[in-house]
């Protein structure tokens, strides 16, 4: 990666970025999949800058955001000046949106059999900060088990309302397998 | 001044002040208006999508065509996932599996009949709040808070722009008005023509698995006619149809309730071959499913609501006794 881009998407990050090169920027990412990795790290590094210690790390979480420091991505710890003056279409009042401070749980949580209120309440009311990747009895769902959930919300999504379809196609995406998933064991019976 | 001018100028003085005079929008209103517009304007969008520990740089580009949505998801920075929607059919490029899942779009004439939208019955249901909210990607906005009334749905915060009604930022609420997700736009291009090349796949998927659902007549699938015998308050059944869900091997049966805002689809389809398994649910963002056999079927019930509200729909499927729908009062399909 060179420094231009490096600096493109710090700016990006800062919503400094000219229309014309967040554009070009955007096509490359498009195009190149190791930039796009690049770039969730430098959305991490900001994260983890501006949140300390309310986000839960996946694995290599440390290590990423180490690398993506050394690489000179931090992001500045406040939000610009912009939220509160008018400002070009194109800047972003950002930096620090991406992750809402209260954001819970990990992203897909497994649950069998049977629970009767576990579930929610690990869900719901759990803070941000559990180490939901020691639970015991944690486990992944099978690749199977994903694509067929990301099936399920494609198919849902259709008639979901607008916003309800966006948030689960926007789900769908995400749903890879690098992402932290946890099985609750659960005792009760049904 | 001729007479067509002054139409025009009439016209052009209720654009210009078409509330002059008259009470402001209402939260429902604002509603109504957010979901016209992400229906039908142009618009090139990014936003970050985070829902727990996970977010994502995605970008959104939706253009209407001869009276039809075209639409295309892409994630910027992860699995390089996207889906496109077209004209007929909805492809969800897979590209980290090296699979495009193919489902068959739905009729856009019964879709707008089910599509839900918010009615009159939402106040009973949540209460709408509407504010004045700090600007936004240089724009005014207009916070609108969606509370429920009970535990069977979520909470939606929406900061819509007060000149198009987009939202350009939007968090569902657990019942610990915790963010389960939501969505920032960091850039949203309105008003100008968007280049259909935009909306083509980024994604070579030259060699990939491609999981189409079949076009010739089969069968109904077993399950057809299976309903909930109850469905939380305010819920109805909106839509029905028989369909394989790409990735599955098999034709199912989908119902899909909703209760104006929230939507839930029930998936009734044979049981895996490998014998009965236990309940099970997964969340992924403010989505959650949970399945369970039932008489040789396995039912799995998708939505953005609580855990809690899948479980009790999911477990509640049955046949139909005597061939008439058990105790669900919830409604009348209106679409196969």
């Amino acid at each position: 990666m060179t420094d231009q881009i490096r600096e493109q998407m710090s700016a990006l990050l800062d919503g400094e970025l000219a229309p014309g090169e967040l554009g070009l920027l955007v096509r490359r990412m498009e195009r190149d999949a190791a930039l796009r990795r690049a770039f969730g790290n430098y959305v991490l590094a900001g994260e983890s800058l501006r949140a300390p210690g309310c986000i839960i790390a996946s694995p290599g979480f440390a290590a990423r955001v180490s690398a993506a420091l050394d690489a000179g991505g931090a992001v500045p710890a406040t939000a610009p000046a912009e939220l509160a003056r008018p400002a070009p279409r194109w800047k972003r009042p950002l930096a620090g949106l991406a992750v809402a401070a209260g954001a819970a749980l990990a992203a897909v949580v497994l649950v069998r059999p049977g629970t009767d209120g576990g579930s929610l309440v690990a869900q719901q009311a759990a803070p941000v900060t559990m180490a939901v990747v020691s639970m015991p009895g944690g486990a992944s769902p099978t690749p199977a088990q994903t694509q067929r959930l990301a099936g399920y919300l494609v198919a849902h999504g259709q008639y979901a309302s607008a916003i309800g379809r966006r948030n689960a196609w926007s789900n769908a995406l995400a749903a890879d397998p690098g992402i932290n998933r946890v099985v609750y064991e659960a005792s009760e019976k049904r | 001044m001729g007479r067509l001018s002054v139409i025009v100028a009439a016209g052009a003085l209720v654009l210009a002040a078409p509330l002059a005079g008259a009470d402001p929008p209402t939260a429902r209103q604002w509603l109504e208006r957010m979901t016209e517009s992400l229906a039908s304007l142009d618009y090139d969008g990014l936003f970050i999508h985070s829902a727990g520990s996970q977010f994502e740089t995605m970008r959104i580009v939706h253009r209407v065509e001869d009276g039809r949505s075209v639409e295309r998801l892409v994630s910027l920075d992860g699995s390089g996932r996207e889906i496109v929607r077209t004209a007929e059919e909805v492809h969800f490029y897979m590209p980290d599996r090296r699979v495009v899942l193919v489902e068959r779009r739905t009729d856009p004439g019964s879709l707008l009949k089910a599509l839900p939208a918010p009615g009159a019955k939402l106040d009973a249901l949540y209460t709408l709040e509407l504010r004045k909210g700090r600007r936004l990607l240089g724009r005014d906005v207009q916070v609108v808070d969606v509370r429920p009334r009970d535990a069977y749905r979520y909470g939606y915060r929406l900061w819509l722009d007060e000149a198009s009604a987009m939202p350009l930022r939007s968090e569902v609420l657990n019942g610990a008005a915790r963010t389960v997700e939501s969505i920032h736009f960091t850039r949203l291009d309105l008003g100008k023509a968007v280049d259909p090349r935009a909306l083509q796949p980024g994604v070579d998927a030259t060699g990939f698995q491609w999981v189409r659902a079949g076009r010739r007549a089969e069968p109904p699938v077993a399950g057809a006619g299976w309903m909930p015998r109850r469905v939380p308050p305010g819920f109805r059944l909106v839509a029905s149809r028989s369909q394989p869900v790409p990735g599955t091997p098999v034709r199912m049966q989908h119902l899909i309730f909703s209760d104006g805002f929230a939507s839930v689809s029930v998936f009734i389809e044979p049981a895996p071959p490998k014998g009965p398994a236990p309940p099970e649910s997964a969340s992924v963002g403010s989505a959650n499913a949970y399945s369970t056999q039932v008489q040789g079927h396995m039912v799995t019930a998708v939505g953005e609501v609580p855990p809690e509200t899948v479980r009790e729909i999911a477990n509640s499927v049955a046949p139909l006794e005597g061939g008439t729908p058990a105790a669900s009062a919830a409604a009348t399909p209106v679409d196969r």
